[in-house]
């Protein structure tokens, strides 16, 4: 038995067109044992980003607590909001202290970063449990589903696609590959970040 | 000097010079001794037919079992010495059930025809150091009834392992003549009903006894009953439309 | 030992199996199925050959596609062969596609406890004029289906095809209704950008394609002519037909 599929759970994140896209399961359970269809294993971090933490549930809370901690310290002395490429290394560094004892986590960062010109381009990020950094320029997937999440996304997702193909094609991605994962599953949450706004939508799934 | 037939009918292995083999030979002349059996094949279905000869007023006719069913699809009827065709049967249905069980179809009715037959052929056959299975040749002819893809069909097998399909059939005692009656009457259109009246005037053309629904049966084999046995109140009313 | 003696008890193992990697792929249409499988072999992060066949011809209506253990796989298929021929000599004619099920039900049973270590798909046209797809586990166990890929993408892929061919998880607008049979043209881009989706995410699938495609008796060519390559492989043009498309897979 693994600890990475003690709980179960997966997330995965896409980019599109000037948006950013990251969804999870919401199930929590202990091996076979469903615990309960509302445990959220996506956070936000700043208003523009999200972080994403499947793995050992009681690795999400206190990895959940060890980022807000940081996140607020960075704020503090920096004055300023932390960009999502700043939170990645964050987030590589905090999982590498604990190198040869890690946190049962993989975690998926999305975000929108603001560029010299002011505008801001889609971001994600996703490492493995002590923090090895992946920037993908299409899609990032963890959990128990992640070779289902690898399979679907890479047939159904394309490049440039809008706000609402997005959703479409990340909700769709979710779905069918939790689906055939015994320990994802039990409801989708998906969060839509633009530049100027977040969408969070709640998605009926099979409860089985 | 050629020995005399008396010396070359004792193995069953044993080519006569003049290239027979009497075992064999005097096996299809038991069947001549048997009730006459009777099949007639239609596009509906198959019909069989046999005299149960009742010996005795104390014998009970309906133990008299001369057609039996090999599967849903196929039926057999017999003439001859009917402990033999119990071997056959017996080898028919693990033959058919065995088809059904690996392949998940029924049987053709020429494929059971085909392993009864070989069967049929074993005799004498041994290993080293052991006693042969089958001592003779099997003593009975059977009349093997059956609808599969190719439709309704009737074949004919003796203790010689040769088996031939036929429109319609007699064996035993009386099937000279029932056999150049069915040759007379039987046509390509014939219905499942007339079918089944021609079998028993021709069985009580050769029958010896008053025909009734005691001393005689009469099965069918159709697409979708399957093999039936006639119940005394369908054999008492094709009787009563003779 | 370290001694080189043998005064201490010695184990030694021997173990027959290998995975030699790979994804195969079926799915049924209303009148034709088809039948794909990737052509890499591999043991471990090695790559054995670049072309080793896992979908074989077996009639002009079933295709069988073999994957797991190639040694078991080949010599699987060759059995399978062998017997539709004692078939053919027995009851003069082809085995109908669900008595082959049937039969490689049987002969996988058979070796419950040495079992061969494949995971096989059997695809082509039953009696009925029908496409139909049969997929197996290791012992026989075995189940009539409209879609089924297997190996070692099947986790990769499956979850696709309940999405593209079943349509789970897809909801039509109020009104709407959705053909009842996918076309060939459909059904046959869907499969090659399965085994495309498969190459790029998994090591142990790519090289090549070969696809293959059963069309029912007496049904147009469905836009096969069309087809790059598309070459027949029927031996009775009066019956099913079976055809073949090849396409290359990435070698990395």
């Amino acid at each position: 038995m693994s600890i990475m599929e003690y709980n179960g759970g997966s997330v995965i994140a896409m980019v599109g067109k000037n948006c950013v896209a990251i969804a999870s399961d919401l199930r929590l359970g202990v091996q076979s044992l469903g615990i309960a269809s509302n445990f959220q294993k996506i956070f936000p971090v700043t208003d523009r980003i999200f972080v994403g933490l499947p793995g050992l549930a009681t690795d999400v809370t206190t990895l959940h607590e060890q980022f807000r901690y940081r996140v607020n310290m960075y704020t503090i002395k920096e004055e300023r909001e932390i960009e999502p490429e700043t939170f990645a290394a964050l987030v590589s560094s905090t999982l590498y202290e604990r190198r040869f004892g890690p946190y049962f986590i993989e975690p998926v960062i999305a975000g929108m970063q603001r560029t010299p010109s002011g505008s801001y381009k889609p971001f994600i990020a996703a490492t493995d449990l002590i923090g090895c950094l992946n920037f993908a320029k299409d899609f990032v997937v963890a959990g128990t589903a992640s070779d289902k999440l690898f399979g679907v996304a890479e047939g159904l997702w394309e490049e440039d696609l809008g706000p609402e193909d997005l959703f479409e094609t990340i909700s769709q991605t979710m779905l069918n590959a939790v689906d055939r994962d015994t320990n994802s599953g039990w409801g989708v949450v998906v969060h839509l970040l633009t530049k100027d706004k977040v969408i969070t939508r709640t998605l009926k799934g099979r409860m089985d | 000097m050629f020995l005399t037939r008396s010396e070359y009918d004792r193995g069953v292995n044993t080519f006569s010079p003049e290239g027979r083999l009497f075992q064999v030979e005097y096996a299809i002349e038991a069947i001549k001794l048997g009730s006459t059996t009777v099949g007639v094949s239609t596009t509906e279905g198959v019909v069989l037919g046999v005299e149960k000869r009742v010996q005795s007023p104390l014998l009970e006719s309906s133990s008299i079992e001369k057609i039996m069913e090999i599967d849903k699809h196929l039926g057999c009827a017999m003439s001859g010495l009917i402990a033999d065709a119990r071997t056959m049967i017996d080898h028919a249905r693990v033959t058919s059930q065995n088809h059904a069980f690996t392949y998940d179809e029924r049987i053709k009715v020429e494929s059971v025809t085909q392993a009864v037959c070989d069967l049929a052929l074993r005799f004498g056959e041994s290993v080293h150091d052991e006693e042969a299975m089958m001592s003779r040749p099997f003593g009975v002819a059977l009349l093997i009834a059956g609808v599969d893809e190719k439709g309704p069909q009737l074949f004919h097998t003796d203790p010689s392992g040769t088996f031939v399909r036929y429109d319609a059939k007699a064996v035993g005692s009386g099937s000279e003549a029932a056999q150049s009656e069915l040759q007379d009457k039987w046509h390509k259109q014939m219905t499942l009903k007339e079918a089944n009246i021609l079998t028993l005037r021709v069985l009580k053309q050769v029958m010896e006894e008053k025909l009734d629904h005691h001393n005689v049966q009469l099965a069918q084999v159709t697409a979708d009953k399957g093999f039936e046995i006639l119940d005394e109140v369908r054999l008492k009313a094709l009787i009563d439309d003779m | 030992m370290p001694d080189g003696s043998y005064a201490h008890p010695q184990q030694r193992q021997f173990n027959p199996y290998t995975e030699n990697g790979g994804t195969i792929l079926a799915i049924a249409g209303a009148d034709f199925t088809v039948i794909a499988g990737d052509t890499r072999q591999s043991e471990g992060y090695s790559i054995q050959t670049r072309y080793a066949p896992k979908v074989f011809r077996l009639t002009d209506r079933a295709v069988l596609a073999v994957n797991g253990f190639a040694a078991d796989g080949n010599m699987f298929v060759k059995k399978v062969k062998q017997r539709l021929e004692w078939y053919r000599h027995a009851h003069a004619k082809d085995m109908p596609l669900r008595a082959i099920a049937r039969l490689i039900q049987t002969m996988l049973y058979a070796q419950r406890f040495f079992p061969y270590y494949v995971y096989n798909i059997l695809g082509g046209i039953e009696e009925d004029g029908s496409g139909a797809v049969y997929s197996f586990d290791p012992v026989g166990s075995y189940e009539r289906e409209a879609c089924r890929a297997a190996g070692a993408a099947q986790s990769l892929v499956q979850p696709f095809l309940d999405n593209q061919i079943y349509f789970k998880n897809q909801q039509l607008p109020p009104g709407q209704t959705r053909p009842l049979h996918l076309s060939l043209s459909d059904v046959l881009s869907i499969v090659i950008d399965s085994f495309t989706s498969a190459t790029e995410r998994h090591i142990e699938v790519g090289d090549g394609l070969e696809i293959y495609v059963v069309l029912a008796k007496g049904r147009g060519p469905q836009g096969l002519e069309a087809v790059r390559g598309a070459q027949e492989l029927t031996t009775n043009a009066e019956g099913d037909r079976v055809f073949i498309v090849r396409r290359e897979l990435k070698k990395d």
